[in-house]
């Protein structure tokens, strides 16, 4: 009989570890090793186009004394800034305006809710392009077509540095309200449907129910959407590279197209990777806080 | 004054009728309990009163003032639900006072109207907490502080204490009650328990799918039920109900037992009928029919019998402490005034003898 190997194989078996094994081999092969590997690089003067390098702070040192990282960083927490406020308003708005429907038993709401869905889970260099035809000036940008022909003049919305951060901004959220929206609307599936009737009862009308009820329920679930969402946001990158590209004038050149810039368009290695710390450093603050908030639901559940 | 009419209500949902036509009269200061089986529809029934359903049909007025059209903050009334749906980011207090903050009363009136329902429900210590640090029966008390907090001219329940341990659904009932009697408030209140209808309300409306089965005071129902429903839906343990026929001044059952008839029983022969006890009038006594103990449950305070009669389960309660044995036979009498004969095809009672 094999019962002794087959019961050292069923202790194998119920160990933890070893379900984790697979999955913890592709994180350590393709994410620890190439993160550390940035790291590491990071305090380097590595380039793509020389083989040697030597270590250094010399990368951080230019990063952060170079005028346009600031600027850089500027334009990625107004990008992330304005999806985010825009993304909670929008989603908060879809989310209550489908699971009205829904109690309603109306019919178009799955349409709505679809539509929405769909623009999520098109890739953002789609949504990139697709935004770029729609509002390019040239003469294939759709909207300045109708805009040319309706007011004799196009807008900018691509090419004027004052506009075109607005642009992406707005690409990025019709790109991603669903996400916001679909949090939003499974929270509300938690509210529970006497907590409106007792506050009907109490005299509240829909605007009182919304800042006594929902909102408060709702809290922490917004909290929790606006963490993710602001990562979400300083993180963009394929949106961005396919609609302007960091134009006009680097007016919408964030953090991430800039990393890709230095490593890919200046060849330097060593500043991207630092300038990519500084990135994963922001995630982390984030993710920490998104943690906490995490912890701080499940104990009020 | 603050009495409830409800005038040929009807429920319908799509193409099912929920409700098909309800009248009942409330009147001023009356605990009212509805009562019947799950689904029956007086959660339903209650909703429409209290306009969180709107009405297929009919009138409901309160107060002299038709409401069916207004909404529930209109209507001058006060619900308690079965699970409390207190919010929970709000203190106690502010749950208590939040009717009165959304009608802009002034805060220094809103804090001492809130201090007056929680001193007569004993929440004075609880007023700066959240209901999620409550028991269930302090949450309980705080729905009913929210409720009596806006003093309108009726209370609505829906099953409040169905959430609750058996003995503190026992301590509340009484202190609903108590503060019936001392408020006067017009109360409609639903549960499907029989025992909080029989020991609360002022008048139990007994329901069926949607159809009002027989409405009186507690005491009514229980001594003269109007039918088979009622006779077996209230009173616990439940009437013991066999199955007969009348001949020649008894009653035989289908499997041949004859029980006794005390009274003229003209007009009876033939038909099928069922013949109605409660537990607790059936006595031990030698001139008594003959059943075969199958169970003997002591409670303490009396003794309840799981008899056999053929093939018929018939309880008893005997106030007396008794020793009889599974298996052992003895002879038991139905009370002569408390016999029960009902029409077996209607279900309606034919005579009470
Ligand atoms: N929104 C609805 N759509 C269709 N049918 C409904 C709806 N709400 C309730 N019903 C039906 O109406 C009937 C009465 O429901 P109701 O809630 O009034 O029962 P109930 O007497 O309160 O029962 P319970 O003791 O279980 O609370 C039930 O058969 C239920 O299925
Ligand atoms: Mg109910």
């Amino acid at each position: 009989m094999t019962s002794t190997s087959s019961s050292a194989w069923a202790r194998v078996q119920d160990s933890p570890w070893f379900w984790l094994l697979p999955a913890g081999l592709f994180l350590l092969v393709f994410y620890t090793w190439p993160l550390l590997d940035v790291v590491r690089l990071s305090f380097t003067n590595a380039s793509l186009v020389a083989p040697d390098y030597d270590y250094t702070f010399d990368s951080y040192r230019r990063v952060l004394r170079d005028p346009s990282t600031l600027r850089t960083l500027k334009v990625t927490f107004l990008f992330a800034g304005g999806s985010v406020i825009l993304k909670l308003v929008l989603g908060m708005a879809l989310a209550l305006a489908i699971d009205a429907g829904v109690k309603r038993g109306l019919h178009g709401i799955v349409l709505v809710r679809t539509s929405v869905l769909a623009a999520w889970v098109i890739p953002g260099v789609v949504v990139g392009v697709l935004w770029k035809i729609l509002l390019s000036t040239s003469s294939h940008g759709l909207l300045n077509y109708w805009i040319q022909a309706a007011f004799g003049n196009s807008v900018g919305f691509l090419t004027d540095p004052d506009i075109a951060l607005s642009t992406a901004i707005l690409a990025n959220v019709w790109r991603g309200v669903a996400f916001t929206m679909i949090l939003l609307y499974a929270g509300l599936q938690r509210i529970p449907p006497e907590l409106y009737e007792a506050a009907r009862v109490d005299g509240a009308g829909a605007i009182a129910r919304f800042r006594f009820v929902t909102l408060p329920t709702l809290a922490p679930v917004i909290f929790i959407a606006l963490v993710l969402i602001t990562i979400g946001g300083i993180n963009t990158f394929d949106l961005i590279m396919a609609l302007t590209e960091g134009g006009p004038a680097r007016a919408t050149e964030v953090v991430g197209l800039r990393v890709y810039q230095q490593v890919f368009q200046f060849m330097n290695l060593g500043r991207g990777a630092a300038l990519a710390v500084l990135l994963l450093a922001v995630n982390l603050l984030m993710t920490l806080i998104y943690l906490r908030l995490l912890r701080i639901n499940r104990k009020t559940d | 004054m603050s009495q409830v009419t409800i005038a040929n209500v009807r429920k319908t949902y799509g193409s099912a009728t929920i409700i098909p036509d309800v009248s009942l009269d409330i009147s001023d200061g009356e605990f009212v309990i509805l009562v019947g089986p799950s689904g029956c529809g007086k959660s339903t029934l209650l909703r429409m009163i209290a306009g969180l359903e709107a009405i297929s049909g009919g009138d409901i007025a309160i107060g002299g003032r038709v409401v069916n059209n207004l909404q529930p903050k209109e209507r001058d009334i006060a619900m308690v639900f079965q699970n409390y749906a207190l919010y929970p980011h709000m203190t106690v207090a502010d749950n208590m006072g939040f009717s009165l903050r959304l009608s802009k009363v002034p805060k220094a009136q809103i804090a001492e109207d809130v201090a007056k329902a929680a001193k007569i429900l004993g929440l004075t210590a609880l007023l700066d907490r959240y209901p999620g640090q409550l028991s269930g029966g302090q949450r309980q008390r705080v729905a009913m502080g929210r409720a009596i907090v806006r003093n309108p001219q009726v209370f609505l329940f829906d099953e409040p204490l169905s959430n609750l341990d058996a003995k503190l659904r026992v301590q509340m009932r009484a202190e609903i009650k108590e503060l019936h009697q001392k408020l006067k408030t017009t109360t409609i209140y639903v549960t499907h328990d029989q025992i909080e209808a029989m020991t609360m309300a002022d008048k139990i409306v007994v329901m069926r799918s949607g159809v009002i089965e027989q409405i009186g005071a507690p005491l009514e129902l229980y001594d003269h039920p109007r039918n088979l429903f009622v006779a077996s839906f209230i009173g616990s343990p439940s009437m013991n109900l066999i199955h007969g026929r009348v001949e020649g001044g008894h009653f035989v059952s289908d499997g041949g037992h004859r029980l006794p008839l005390p009274r003229a029983t003209a007009g009876l022969e033939g038909r099928p009928l069922v013949y109605g006890v409660r537990p607790e009038h059936l006595a031990l006594a030698d001139d008594g029919f003959e059943v075969e103990i199958a169970v003997v449950e002591p409670t303490g305070s009396e003794s309840h019998v799981l008899a056999r009669l053929g093939d018929n389960d018939l309880t008893c309660v005997f106030r007396e402490r008794i020793t009889l044995r599974s298996g052992d036979r003895v002879r038991v009498r139905p009370e002569p005034d408390n016999i029960h004969i009902f029409d077996a095809q209607s279900g309606d009672r034919v005579i009470q003898v």
